[in-house]
C-alpha cells in the first residue's frame, strides 16, 4: 500500500509499504478514507521530539471504513464508518477506567524513553514516533487500530469523512482545553494559537459557557475565520502588544482563563525570541514557551491557564513566580480521545459545532508533502490539509 | 488463601516472572559469562494491577488462560499439591532451557527457585492490597549468584535480571487489565529490511525494562 512516510528531518516521501494485519484479538483494521495534518506532526517532523525513525508512517488524525476485526471485537463489523482516537487506549487500567485514556498504563509498548524524560509514560499514539510507542500512523491507505472497541467510534450518518475526522484529535483536544478551565457561564477565555486545535478550544469554551473568546495569533487570515466561523474577538500579536490589549479587553483584570493551542515551537517578536531559538537550536532548552508565558502573564488573579500545545521537555524563563502568587490553577495534557469523541460526534451531528471548515485543502495521499508544506508555512490560508490515500 | 484457586494464580504470575526473568538473566550469561562466585544480588520490584486481590487471583484459575498467557516461554507441570514444575526456553533460541520449582508458601506468597538454568536464582512473589482501592501490588523478589567479578564487569547495579523483572512484571499487569501485550514491531513501515532491523533494536531497547 501507499504511505506517507518521514524521512528526516523536514523530509516527508510517499512510499509502498506493507500492508497492516491484525495482531491481537481486539485489533481491527481500518481503511482510511481521510486523514488529517496536525500541529503535532511539524515538531516530529521538524526533530523537536527526537524519536523518529526514518521510514515511520506518519499520520494520527483520521477517519475511514473498518475491513477487518479480530476475533475479540464486539463494537464494531466490517463495513462500518468510524473516527478514531489518536491516543491509544486499552480500556482496562485505572486511567482508562477514570477516563483518562492519554494516561493508560498498557497501550505505550517503549514506555522507556517517555520513563526516563518524564518519570512515567503515557499513553500510546498512532503515527507519533517511538517515544509514543512506534505505532504506524493513518497517512496511508489501511491502518490497523489496537483495542478497536475502546478507540474507534461509529460516525453518525450524514457527516461528512473532512468533517469528522477532526472528532480524532482537533475537537477532542479543543473540548478539554476548555473544559479544564472550569467555566461556569460568563467568563472571558482568551485562546492563543488560531490553528485547528485554537479554533476548536474556542467554540467549545463558548459551548461551555464562556461569554467572550479572544483569540490570538499573527496570521490574518486565519483570525479572520476564527472571528467569521467561531465569533472569536481577535489579537494580532504581530502588531499588538498582547498583555495591553487583553487587559484593556478585560478593563483590568485579565482573562479568567488562558488556553495556550500553540506548543513548542512558539513564535514570537522581539529579542526573547532570537534567545530562545539559540537556546532550543543548541538543546539548551527543547521548547520555546512564548506563549506560555504571555499566557501566565496575562491571566487574572486566581484565573486557570489551560495548556494543550505540546512541550516535550524543558523550558526557560517559565514566570513560576506569577503563576504561585497569582495562585492560577495550571491544567494540562494530551487529550483523552475516547472521553470525549461520543459526545462530540453528537454535537457534530446535531449541527453544534462544524469543524469542516478546518479542511481547507483536501489532497491525494500523494500529495501529502505539499500538504504537510502548505501547513506549516500557512500558505495559501491553509487551516489543515486532509489526505485522501 | 489455600484454595486451589489461589495457587493457580500465583502460580501464573510467578511462572511468567520466573520465564521471563529466567530468560533475561540467560542473555546476559549469552553475552560476557562472568565466574560464578558466592554471593547473591537482590532486586525488588512492585507493580501495580487495577483489579482487587481476588480478581489478579481469579485471573490465573483458568488454567487455558494461563497456559496461553505463558505459552512460547514454558511449559507447566504438577509435581504435587504445592509445588510445579515449569520448564522454560528462551524464545530468542539458541536452545537455553531451564527449570523453575514453585511452591506455594502461604497465603499471597509463592516461591520459584531455579538450580539447573543457566544462572542459579530464587525468588519470590507476593500480593498485597493496594491503597485507595487502587487494585494489588504484585511485588517480587528476585536472588541471583553473584560476586565480585560481575563487580569489575560493571555488572554491580544487577541491570538484566532487573530490567527482566520489571519487564515481566509489566506483561503480568497488562495481560490482567487488557488481556494482552501490545506489541507494534511488525507494523508496516517504508524502511528497508536493514533500517528495520536497526528499528527493532532501538525498539527492544525502548521496550526493556521499564517502570514497574
Ligand atoms: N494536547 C493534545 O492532545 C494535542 C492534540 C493535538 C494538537 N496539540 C498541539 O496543539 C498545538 C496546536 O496545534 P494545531 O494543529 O492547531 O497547530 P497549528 O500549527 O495549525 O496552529 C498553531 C498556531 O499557533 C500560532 N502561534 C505561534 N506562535 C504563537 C504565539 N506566540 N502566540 C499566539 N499564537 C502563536 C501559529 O501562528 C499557528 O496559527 C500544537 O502544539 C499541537 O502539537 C495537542
Ligand atoms: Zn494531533
Ligand atoms: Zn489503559
Amino acid at each position: 500500500m501507499r504511505a506517507l512516510c518521514w524521512e528526516g528531518v523536514g523530509k516527508l516521501a510517499v512510499r509502498d509499504v506493507p500492508e497492516p494485519a491484525i495482531r491481537a484479538e481486539g485489533d481491527i483494521i481500518v481503511r482510511v478514507r481521510a486523514s488529517s495534518v496536525c500541529g503535532s506532526d511539524l515538531h516530529l517532523i521538524n526533530g523537536y521530539l527526537p524519536a523518529m525513525r526514518e521510514g515511520d508512517i506518519l499520520g494520527h488524525e483520521f477517519t475511514g471504513e473498518v475491513v477487518e476485526t479480530g476475533s475479540g471485537v464486539r463494537r464494531h463489523q466490517v463495513g462500518d464508518r468510524v473516527v478514531v482516537g489518536s491516543v491509544v487506549a486499552c480500556g482496562g487500567c485505572w486511567y482508562c477506567r477514570t477516563e483518562q485514556y492519554s494516561l493508560c498504563d498498557n497501550s505505550n509498548p517503549q514506555p522507556v524513553f517517555t520513563e526516563k524524560l518524564w518519570g512515567h509514560s503515557p499513553a500510546g499514539i498512532l503515527g507519533y514516533s517511538h517515544a509514543a510507542g512506534g505505532y504506524a500512523g493513518s497517512h496511508a491507505e489501511y491502518i490497523r487500530v489496537p483495542f478497536g472497541d475502546v478507540g474507534a467510534f461509529p460516525v453518525p450518518d450524514g457527516v461528512p469523512d473532512d468533517s469528522v475526522v477532526f472528532a480524532s484529535d482537533a475537537m477532542p483536544t479543543g473540548w478539554m482545553a476548555a473544559d479544564f478551565c472550569g467555566l461556569t457561564g460568563g467568563e472571558v477565555v482568551a485562546v492563543w494559537g488560531a490553528g485547528g486545535v485554537g479554533q476548536m478550544a474556542a467554540r467549545s469554551a463558548q459551548l461551555l459557557g464562556a461569554e467572550r473568546v479572544i483569540m490570538i495569533d499573527r496570521f490574518p487570515d486565519r483570525l479572520a475565520t476564527a472571528a467569521e466561523r467561531v465569533g472569536v474577538e481577535t489579537i494580532n500579536y504581530a502588531e499588538t502588544d498582547v498583555l495591553e490589549a487583553l487587559r484593556e479587553m478585560t478593563a483590568g483584570r485579565g482573562p479568567d482563563a488562558c488556553i495556550e493551542a500553540v506548543g513548542m515551537e512558539s513564535h514570537d517578536v522581539g529579542p526573547t525570541y532570537a534567545y530562545d531559538r539559540v537556546k532550543q537550536s543548541a538543546r539548551l532548552q527543547t521548547d520555546r514557551p512564548t506563549s506560555v508565558r504571555q499566557a501566565i502573564m496575562a491571566c487574572r488573579k486566581g484565573g486557570t491557564v489551560s495548556i494543550v500545545g505540546v512541550y516535550a521537555g524543558l523550558v526557560d524563563k517559565f514566570p513560576l513566580g506569577a503563576a504561585m502568587n497569582k495562585a492560577l490553577v495550571l491544567r494540562m495534557g494530551q487529550m483523552h480521545a475516547q472521553r470525549y469523541i461520543p459526545m462530540l460526534l453528537d454535537r457534530i451531528a446535531s449541527g453544534e459545532i462544524d469543524p469542516g471548515y478546518l479542511a481547507t485543502h483536501p489532497l491525494p495521499l500523494e500529495e501529502g508533502a505539499r500538504g504537510y508544506e502548505l501547513f506549516e508555512k500557512k500558505q495559501d490560508g491553509c487551516l489543515r490539509s486532509v489526505l485522501h490515500p | 488463601m489455600t484454595n486451589n484457586g489461589t495457587r493457580w494464580a500465583l502460580l501464573g504470575v510467578t511462572t511468567v516472572t520466573a520465564v521471563g526473568v529466567g530468560r533475561a538473566v540467560a542473555r546476559r550469561r549469552h553475552r560476557r559469562q562472568p565466574e560464578r562466585q558466592d554471593g547473591w544480588y537482590v532486586v525488588r520490584r512492585g507493580v501495580t494491577v487495577d483489579r482487587p486481590r481476588d480478581a489478579v487471583i481469579g485471573f490465573w484459575t483458568d488454567r487455558e488462560r494461563l497456559d496461553r498467557a505463558v505459552a512460547g516461554w514454558a511449559t507447566l507441570e504438577q509435581v504435587d499439591d504445592r509445588s510445579w514444575r515449569c520448564v522454560a526456553r528462551d524464545p530468542a533460541g539458541g536452545g537455553t532451557e531451564w527449570r523453575a520449582e514453585i511452591t506455594v508458601d502461604g497465603p499471597g506468597t509463592l516461591r520459584w527457585r531455579v538450580e539447573d538454568g543457566p544462572v542459579p536464582q530464587e525468588g519470590r512473589i507476593e500480593l498485597v492490597d493496594a491503597p485507595q482501592g487502587r487494585g494489588t501490588e504484585i511485588r517480587a523478589e528476585l536472588r541471583y549468584r553473584s560476586g565480585p567479578l560481575r563487580r569489575v564487569f560493571g555488572l554491580v547495579k544487577g541491570d538484566d535480571p532487573d530490567l527482566g523483572l520489571r519487564d515481566t512484571l509489566r506483561r503480568v499487569k497488562s495481560l490482567i487489565e487488557c488481556g494482552q501485550v501490545i506489541d507494534t514491531r511488525r507494523d508496516p513501515s517504508g524502511r528497508s529490511p536493514g533500517q528495520e532491523k536497526a528499528t527493532d533494536k532501538v525498539r527492544e531497547k525502548l521496550m526493556t525494562g521499564g517502570r514497574a
